[in-house]
């Protein structure tokens, strides 16, 4: 027997809900009800009855990853409903798949977006808004907005396509490797944004430029106080303090 | 205050606020976003801009893993932007200064966010067993429902923050601004640069590249020498 297919209207209401993945998430047991409300209006449509109800109940188990990196397990969850509906014989349970790529889904989705491309958009922006240009947050929204709606849809509708497949599809695209990449260039932006912004107020206060270079030992001594657990919010409070205690001689 | 100012600043705190963990996610809640937002609606785009680009860097390398809760730049970016402006034309400030003062003031209150948005995940705990008693009695849309509630308590949370912020920092300004705007005037432009390299230095600190000091000293030097011979 052929796996049941979802009407587009149904994949697209799975879609609209995936945004609202997280709007449970407890420190039980994390997204597990977030996954179900997505997943519902498709077990609606496979199922009638006590078999509703548990299919609804299959999906409360404990359930983590990174909320963008959820679409593609989203979408193999309704391919694996869809043939388990149907009776057809599937490899693997979606329960037993969610199990297997949570993890290391969540740790390739967090080091590329949150890790990645967002600070890397954040320094882009801070450039512009340096220059007191309000396209700033436009253009960040835009740069990062474009890839991470882009593999939330594909990733639901090509999980749900591909089924088990879309591991390797993922596998291809290298996140990993490419969060190494925008990390790197993060870093690289990041130097010159400081530098941007050091000039500013070295300009503004009638110092010369070469002084600098000074901010680079700074840079390195707030660095290891980071490392050793000092609280950003006290670095920058005492660091303000010690600044406005200077302006003062 | 105008009624309208604080019901601006109630709706943008908690559409963002939202957007942080509970909906959408699209970054709209990120400083850079959510202070030229609020600016934007309470009539001054710019001081906004301003705060944002400071605050943005801070607590970037804190990453939302798991279960970890990273400070609420939101609350704060949204609570100071609603101080600068409006606190501002309220008591006759405005400028830098005040701005900076106002971020200052808002850093340390924001740190409530973290405790009420872990109360907000607890408090969703009850949600979970609630969804499975009503799936136990086949009420499926029951089970829907209280997932949906979770916004409730997340827009809670951001509210929260958002009032202490704006009503703690109002009634510090109110009594010390008048006494520190000289000492930060004349700290300011230094005083601009500790937000965006204490962040720096926390990203550089905790980002997973080799090498990513000699990175940062590479690019650094290099955009510097290159606008000073410009």
């Amino acid at each position: 027997m052929a796996a049941e297919r979802l009407p587009t209207s149904v994949l697209l209401r799975v879609l609209a809900r995936s945004f609202f993945l997280q709007a449970s998430w407890n420190f039980e047991r994390l997204q597990n009800l977030g996954f179900f409300y997505v997943m519902a209006p498709a077990l609606r449509y496979f199922y009638r009855g006590d078999e509703l109800t548990e299919a609804c109940r299959r999906h409360l188990d404990y359930f983590n990853t990174h909320p963008y990196l959820a679409s593609p397990v989203l979408g193999v969850s309704l391919h694996l409903e869809g043939s388990r509906a149907s009776g057809e014989e599937a490899g693997m349970k979606a329960g037993e798949f969610k199990k297997m790529v949570m993890a290391p889904y969540a740790a390739m989705g967090d080091a590329f977006f949150w890790g990645g491309l967002r600070p890397l958009a954040a320094c882009i922006a801070i450039f512009f808004a340096a220059k007191g240009s309000l396209w700033a947050p436009v253009l960040f929204l835009l740069f990062f907005n474009l890839p991470h709606l882009g593999f939330r849809i594909l990733g639901l509708w090509k999980g749900y396509g591909l089924g088990l497949g879309v591991i390797q599809l993922i596998q291809g695209h290298r996140l990993p490797d490419l969060a190494i990449r925008a990390k790197e260039a993060t870093v690289v932006m990041l130097g010159g944004v400081c530098a941007l912004l050091v000039v500013f107020s070295l300009r503004q206060e009638g110092v010369p430029l070469g002084w600098g270079l000074a901010v680079l030992p700074l840079v390195a001594g707030l660095r290891w106080l980071t490392r050793r657990g000092i609280s950003v919010l006290l670095l920058v409070l005492t660091t303000c303090a010690v600044m406005v205690f200077l302006g003062q001689l | 205050m105008l009624p309208r100012d604080l019901l601006i600043g109630a709706v943008v705190s908690i559409f963002c606020g939202l957007d942080r963990t509970a909906a959408l996610q699209l970054m709209v809640s990120r400083p850079i976003v959510a202070a030229p937002l609020t600016g934007l609606l309470l009539g001054d785009p710019l001081a906004g801009l301003f705060i944002g680009a400071l605050l943005e860097l801070l607590w970037l390398g804190r990453l939302p893993m798991g279960a970890a809760i990273p400070p609420d730049d939101t609350q704060v970016a949204v609570g100071s932007t609603f101080l600068a402006v409006v606190a501002g034309a309220h008591f006759g400030f405005s400028g830098e200064p005040f701005t900076l003062l106002t971020l200052i003031v808002a850093l340390p209150l924001g740190k409530l966010g973290q405790y009420l948005d872990r109360a907000a995940r607890f408090r969703n705990v009850r949600l979970v067993k609630r969804a499975e008693a009503a799936l136990d009695e086949g009420r499926v849309s029951e089970a829907e429902r209280e997932h949906l509630k979770g916004l409730g308590h997340f827009a809670l949370a951001a509210l929260g923050t958002f009032t202490v912020i704006t009503a703690g920092g109002w009634f510090f300004l109110q009594h010390m601004a008048p006494f520190l705007l000289e000492p930060v005037s004349r700290a300011g432009s230094w005083l601009k640069l500790v937000f965006p390299l204490v962040g720096a230095a926390q990203i550089v600190g905790s980002i997973n590249v080799s090498r990513s000091v000699t990175l940062f000293g590479a690019s650094f030097t290099m955009a510097l020498i290159l606008l000073w011979l410009l």
